[in-house]
């Protein structure tokens, strides 16, 4: 009796917490436990597409300012700080803007880092080898675009290469130079162009010449010219690409045309509303970033803008920015790589390498599409010059003149930012206070 | 059924009695009050036998006794003691008389009742009387400067808006810092409903849908003796809220209760006018070239003393009404009892166009099906409605687009349409055209039953649920700038918070031994709770016309759902011992397990333990000649805390809805935690209570120190793992207070009494352990700092140490001593928390009129002016316009000011003494001089009443007739430059507290009522 009494006693407690413990157990429905992530073809797939949603995510907006409001094409007309600070060129660490750039790259290299790690391992017969090649490339060319991004913005910072799955396996990372940095780019370029498709008409995804037009752009950035003429005359080589006229035709639906090399599409569930921060309040937006007057006159001169005129509208004190329009829609794409890029890319490469005639003659392509006349510029110091200003106008609301200025040591002549210091952005605040490993860029 | 079940209760009874018949002679009889109301659980001892026995919920007791006449010993608490000479065995009524002065001393505890006198935790009861008439929505605000220990802010004046409420400071970081509230048994849901982004505050006040007038008192458990027994829930204080119900054999009385208020700003906002601000930009646009003069000659406004005004401010603010009604009915048979009261509130806001609205019905019923068992129920159902509008952060809130924009400005075009200018929208645009629109409904329910085991044991079971949801409509028209774009906006959000608890709990009373020199009071019990979240939300854009505003109709539509679940499984006991009334020892234990934390921690126990000494029962004391009553108090246990984490945060987790190019796509979103467990708090409590002077003059004191460890922190971690937090236990806060309270009869005499009320609370806040420092707050400028060995809600800014009289320049505390400014030289220059909060009550009452007095004051709170943050700008802030306080500037050497030369300087930003730091620079703005001292006393309610005279009111058939006028906020004594200083902003994240940006004052309000009973 008693024995029996004892059992029932055990049996009941058992069930008791075992059901407890199971009662206890919840899930949620829109998320993925971590270790069933990467299994099979649709997961695979799907991290890929993860990885370039946070490419999204720092190119819909918080890159292009960097590269724009920071220099001399744009100033800043609205109340947030966080742009008075970027336009002032005085970047505090734990500046909005920097930080969630920041943020969202190394996301974005995580993302890439796990499809590197986890497919592979894969086995499913829904994803074939092909398809995995596929995959594979477009995560070292996610990962090889967001470590030149961070390394043209901050200098040369710490490389991750495996997906964190705890903290203490991402301890003891320090920063590399710029050159470790652009050297693991330029690996992972490499890996990529190898693994990659090319079709005839895939511009927002990578793609071998997605690659090779990155790598061109890497080349011109560490100063390789032969190498860099070569990329960007493989990409232009590709009939695929074409520049486009009217020049506004890229900027305007149906978008991805032939001009563009790389674009992140953005749709009505994934939207893009970059605009907003263009365009005045009458329009809608909130006039955060404004053409500079002397942009103004200049894309105005009809010897100099040209059809490129068109990137902006309204007119005296409220002219604004139309490179990022879809203001009822919000489906402007992020303009990454533009064929019109490869040729002033060769353009430079070749004023280097003595060719001035080849030098000009690309010059001119870009400046005749726009209905400029031919440049006038003969020497060597004259074409670089000209080069510049041509990227400066052709590319004004793109990811470009702050990069290009830093990259060519003319933040000096042109803004008259004379300490060195500020022209690489600081770490985010918080990853110094969070990361031993991590140290400061000087002056901040 | 329901039929058969008494009869069966009643069978197995008469079995049980008559087999007590066959040994002795049983006494059967009732106990009752004065109003024949029945008592329950009055002691009964016979005289010279060790029999006793306890009376029933309907007052009826039985004891068996050797044979007649006996004498009866009847005591209950609050009563004075009786004795009753029984000689025949026919039953009969025996009357209690009210010990006036011990009556009010029954508690609310923790899932039980408790005698006051011999409670170890620190619990105070607030009676509803106190704070009657009152037009604020929820009754969390209404305990303003009513208890010690709790801290009660209105976060704005918008009706039915955010509340800071804290017991004893703040115990977490990221966990939640609110009390649990339990309404009648119920687990209340303090989840904001509102989806609406309305900047950085919290949108609504969930405690706002409970009609205050249906509440009869409010208890507030506040050591770790009383709230351990809420374990995980409790470790922030719990508000415990019993709501009227009937009382047995009481006749129906219907109470009804009306009043009407009209309110205006306790102060407006104030702008430069358009000749002011047109000068301080020539000034600026001239004194920029001299700081480099590489630039063009400045382009000046021509005749800037001629510019005209627009007065903006004036159309937001206006004369906002206050109406309510309310109705009930309360009374009770000899076997049920009930309560029904029915309720109208509609407050509009003092700045347009917010409004509040509010019905709500409550029905309240218990009944007896027979001597032992219980029933009841209490349901509250009520419907609000809210007319929000966003404040801080946005550009295109109402308030912002009015102060910000230029005044010389005009409001509208040549054309007649709206004029917008920079980032703003047109303020009359919005207070014409803004809609959004939140109903809420809320269902706060239970079922209870209780069966009377012995008169001694006695099972509650407990069926509850908590029902809010809330259903927003927004429209935004192509006539706002936000609807320009997209030619109109929608948005539909349908959000439920569902909170179901049952409960089960066993109470054993007994008193024993001669006098019941011991008595016990235990439980022991378990609750099982699940907490539901769902929301489901459609948004379009594109609309045919400004009268088409449904979603369905938009052009392009969207839709997202979400849902999430957690768990809470719980068993706890309880027992206090006490010895001749004199010793009381308290013990209780929870185990709690909870669905969100990491399988290898899962479960948390929350012991606590407490003493009370009641010194005043003591000879040695008596014979002092000096206490009426003098007691003592201490305590020490843990509670816990799991609130405000999200249901899944222990899981390593890849976020699905990633997409890209209409595809789907996962990323990783948080790493796994298996460790994660139970934030906990250790509290230690010492208090005394005593009275004297003839119990004219109450002092009670109480000092505490909580410990919370293991904080439930949402860690840095590197950027370059792909993740920027990540939850842990780490890190621990302090909370370390005095409280005193002061209850003084200062006159008493046949017509004219005068009570003084007077309370403080202290607390000190410290950050004890923290990985690294957390900056947050004013949208990324990063003003809030959590730094270990600080206080939450501290401010961090650069030091302004002087405007140097030579060249106007601010100058900043170089900490760094770097000779420049960075990052590094920003300090914590202040709090939010204040040091000291209080209230002082003064109450005169002369024949029928009553004059009550209530001051409430805080010491100590720095408030962060972000108006003046962003209209002292020095012309950085090309569309924005001034405040007066810019006028103060520098002007030339030899000014002292505090607000330094106008310029947009941007050379040299990071020298100090530099002119590009002014306004910008490395500085940005993030300068000490708009962080202001946000101490008040404030003159919170003056209230007048007419009690008509008893002879009148019988011959009117009336119970009572009451008529009042009153006045809320209507002195205000504060440093304070902005409109008001009780405000914050930034509200919806607790570590940010202590914003002043763009929002509603408070209202100050007068008021005329009447109540009417018969």
């Amino acid at each position: 009796m008693q024995l029996r009494f004892n059992y029932i006693v055990l049996i009941g407690g058992l069930t008791f917490f075992t059901s407890c413990k199971k009662w206890l157990e919840e899930t949620p429905n829109n998320a993925l436990p971590a270790n069933k992530s990467i299994t099979d073809a649709a997961t695979a797939r799907a991290a890929i597409i993860g990885a370039y949603n946070s490419v999204q995510g720092y190119y819909s907006a918080s890159y292009p300012t960097l590269g724009t409001i920071t220099a001399d094409n744009v100033i800043f007309n609205g109340t947030l700080s966080e742009y008075l600070q970027l336009d002032q060129n005085a970047i505090p660490a734990d500046n909005v803007t920097t930080v969630a750039a920041y943020q969202n790259i190394y996301k974005a290299i995580n993302s890439a880092n796990s499809v590197i790690t986890y497919v592979p391992e894969v086995s499913d017969p829904l994803l074939p080898d092909a398809e995995k090649n596929k995959l594979l490339g477009e995560a070292y060319f996610i990962r090889a675009l967001g470590y030149f991004d961070l390394g043209r913005g901050w200098g040369g910072v710490q490389l991750q290469v495996q997906p964190t799955t705890s903290l203490s396996a991402a301890r003891g990372i320090k920063r590399s130079t710029l050159q470790q940095t652009y050297d693991q780019v330029l690996s992972d370029l490499v890996k990529a162009e190898e693994l990659l498709p090319e079709d005839g008409s895939t511009r927002n995804r990578a793609q071998k010449s997605t690659a090779r037009a990155l790598r061109a752009r890497l080349h011109l950035y560490r100063k390789e010219w032969a190498e860099a003429d070569k990329y960007a005359s493989l990409v232009i080589a590709n009939n695929k690409y074409a520049l486009v006229t009217p020049f506004k035709t890229f900027f305007t639906t149906p978008f991805g045309t032939t001009e563009s090399v790389f674009e992140l599409t953005f749709s009505a569930n994934d939207k893009n509303s970059y605009w907003n921060l263009w365009y005045p309040s009458s329009a809608g937006g909130q006039y955060t970033l404004k053409p500079s007057a002397s942009f103004v006159s200049k894309i105005n001169d009809a010897a100099i803008g040209g059809s490129r005129s068109s990137l902006i509208a309204g007119t005296g004190n409220n002219v604004y920015g139309v490179l990022y329009n879809t203001s009822a829609t919000s489906t402007d794409p992020s303009y990454i790589i533009r064929i019109a890029e490869l040729y002033l890319i060769r353009a430079e490469a070749r004023v280097w390498l003595e060719d001035l005639t080849g030098a000009l003659a690309d010059l001119n392509k870009i400046r005749n599409r726009a209905g400029v006349p031919n440049s006038t510029a003969a020497t060597k110091e004259e074409l670089i010059l000209a080069i510049e200003n041509e990227n400066s106008i052709e590319f004004s609301f793109e990811a470009h003149r702050w990069f290009d200025l830093v990259r060519t040591e003319r933040v000096d002549d042109i803004l008259g930012i004379t300490n060195k210091n500020y022209w690489v952005f600081p770490l985010p605040y918080s990853d110094i206070l969070s990361d031993p490993d991590a140290k400061q860029n000087d002056g901040y | 059924m329901n039929r058969l079940y008494p009869k069966g209760v009643y069978l197995l009874l008469l079995l049980l009695m008559s087999q007590m018949l066959v040994a002795q002679t049983t006494i059967t009889g009732t106990i009752l009050t004065d109003e024949q109301v029945p008592l329950e659980g009055v002691t009964i001892q016979v005289k010279g036998h060790a029999v006793q026995t306890l009376t029933n919920n309907r007052g009826g007791f039985s004891i068996t006794v050797p044979a007649l006449p006996v004498l009866l010993l009847v005591s209950h608490t609050g009563y004075l003691k009786e004795e009753f000479t029984i000689t025949t065995l026919t039953p009969a009524s025996y009357r209690l008389i009210r010990n006036e002065k011990n009556l009010d001393e029954v508690v609310i505890t923790g899932y039980s009742t408790q005698n006051k006198k011999l409670i170890a935790g620190s619990i105070q009861t607030i009676n509803s009387q106190t704070f009657r008439d009152v037009p604020a929505s929820g009754f969390n605000q209404l305990l303003q400067g009513k208890a010690t220990g709790v801290q009660v802010n209105a976060n704005s004046g918008v009706p039915g808006g955010g509340i800071t409420f804290r017991i004893r400071g703040n115990n977490s970081i990221n966990a939640s810092v609110d009390p649990l509230y339990i309404i009648d048994g119920v687990f209340i849901s303090n989840t904001d409903p509102i989806q609406t982004g309305l900047g950085q505050q919290q949108g609504s006040n969930p405690i706002a849908d409970i009609n205050p007038s249906d509440i009869e008192n409010i208890t507030i458990l506040k050591d770790a003796n009383a709230t351990a027994i809420y374990g995980s829930l409790g470790a922030n204080g719990v508000v415990i809220v019993t709501t009227k119900r009937g009382r047995l054999n009481s006749r129906a009385k219907v109470s009804l209760n009306g009043y009407h208020g009209w309110s205006r700003a306790t102060k407006k906002f104030r702008v430069a006018s358009g000749a002011e601000t047109a000068l301080l930009t020539n000034e600026s646009r001239i004194n920029t070239v001299k700081d480099n003069p590489a630039l063009p000659p400045p382009t000046l406004i021509a005749e800037p003393e001629s510019q005209p005004t627009y007065d903006r401010v004036s159309d937001l603010f206006r004369t906002a009404r206050t109406s309510n009604y309310e109705m009930s009915v309360q009374g009770g048979t000899d076997k049920s009892a009930y309560y029904a009261g029915l309720g109208y509130l509609k407050q509009e806001g003092i700045v347009r166009p917010s409004n509040f609205e509010r019905y709500s019905g409550r029905l309240n019923y218990d009944n007896y099906l027979n001597r032992q068992i219980k029933i009841g129920t209490s349901i509250n159902i009520s419907r609000t409605w809210r007319n929000v509008s966003s404040n801080d952060n946005n550009p295109q809130g109402v308030i912002n687009s009015a102060i910000f924009v230029r005044s010389y400005l005009p409001v509208f075009n040549t054309d007649g349409t709206y004029a917008r200018y920079g980032s703003f929208d047109n303020h009359l645009a919005l207070i014409n055209y803004l809609g959004n629109d939140a109903v809420g409904w809320r269902t706060i329910g239970n079922i209870y039953g209780e069966y009377a085991i012995l008169p001694e044991l006695k099972l509650r079971t407990s069926w509850s649920l908590d029902n809010a949801s809330e259903y927003e409509n927004n429209f935004i028209s192509s006539l706002l700038a936000a609807g320009v774009a997209s030619n109109g906006s929608a948005a539909s959000y349908e959000t439920k918070n569902l909170v179901l608890t049952n409960e089960q709990v066993l109470t054993f009373i007994k008193s024993f031994g001669e006098d019941g020199k011991h008595s016990i009071n235990a439980l022991v019990g378990n609750t099982i709770n699940t907490v539901l979240s769902q929301s489901t939300s459609a948004t379009g854009t594109g609309f045919a016309s400004n009268d088409l505003t449904a979603v369905s109709v938009a052009s392009v539509r969207s839709g997202s759902s979400a849902q999430s679940r957690s768990k809470l499984l719980s068993v706890f006991s309880k027992a206090s011992y006490t010895y001749n009334n004199r010793y009381t020892l308290d013990a209780s234990f929870r185990a709690d397990g909870s669905s969100k934390f990491g399988a290898n921690n899962r479960w948390g126990f929350f012991p606590s333990g407490g003493f009370t000494w009641r010194a005043d029962q003591e000879g040695f004391i008596q014979s002092l000649n000096l206490f009426n009553e003098l007691r003592f108090r201490a305590s020490v246990g843990l509670s816990g805390n799991q609130n405000g984490i999200g249901p899944y945060a222990a899981q390593g987790l890849w976020q699905s809805g990633n997409n890209y190019l209409d595809q789907p796509g996962i990323a990783p979103s948080q790493l796994a935690n298996p460790d994660l467990t139970w934030e906990t708090t250790r509290q230690t409590d010492f208090g005394t209570e005593f009275s004297i002077l003839n119990s004219r003059l109450f002092v009670a004191v109480d000092y505490y120190n909580k410990y919370t460890y293991d904080l439930l922190l949402n860690v840095p971690v590197p950027n370059r793992t792909g993740f920027a937090t990540y939850l842990q236990n780490y890190g621990a806060v302090s909370n370390k207070g005095f409280e005193l309270a002061i209850r003084s009869t200062n006159v008493k005499t046949r017509t004219f009494k005068w009570t003084t009320e007077f309370n403080i609370s202290q607390n000190t806040n410290r950050i004890e352990k923290l990985a690294s420092d957390i900056a947050l707050g004013a949208s990324g400028r990063n003003i809030s700092i959590l730094r270990q060995g600080y206080a939450v809600n501290s401010f961090q800014l650069y030091k302004q140490l002087y405007v140097d009289p030579q060249t106007g320049n601010a100058v900043y505390e170089d900490l760094t001593k770097e000779g420049n400014i960075t990052a590094a030289d920003r300090q914590i220059v202040g709090n939010a928390l204040p040091r000291y909060t209080g209230g002082f009550t003064n109450t005169f009452s002369y024949k029928g009129f009553d004059l009550n007095v209530f001051f409430y004051f805080q010491q100590g709170n720095k408030i962060m002016n972000m108006n003046d943050f962003f209209l002292v700008h020095g012309n950085t802030q090309a569309n924005i316009g001034f405040v007066p306080r810019q006028l103060e500037r520098w002007q030339k050497p030899g000014d002292i000011t505090d607000i330094p030369r106008v310029t947009t300087s941007s050379l040299t930003p990071e020298a100090n003494n530099s002119a590009a730091n002014n306004y910008g620079g490395n500085v940005a703005n993030l300068s000490s001089r708009y962080l202001e001292d946000g101490s008040f006393i404030r003159l919170r309610t003056l209230s007048l009443s007419y009690t008509l005279p008893a002879s009148i009111i019988s011959k009117l058939k009336f119970n009572n007739i009451r008529a009042y006028i009153q006045g809320t906020n209507l002195i205000t004594i504060t440093k304070y430059g902005g409109p008001d200083p009780e405000v914050s902003s930034q509200s919806g994240n607790q570590n940010t507290a202590g914003y002043d940006w763009a929002t509603v004052p408070q209202p100050k309000t007068i008021q005329v009522g009447v109540n009417l009973v018969f």
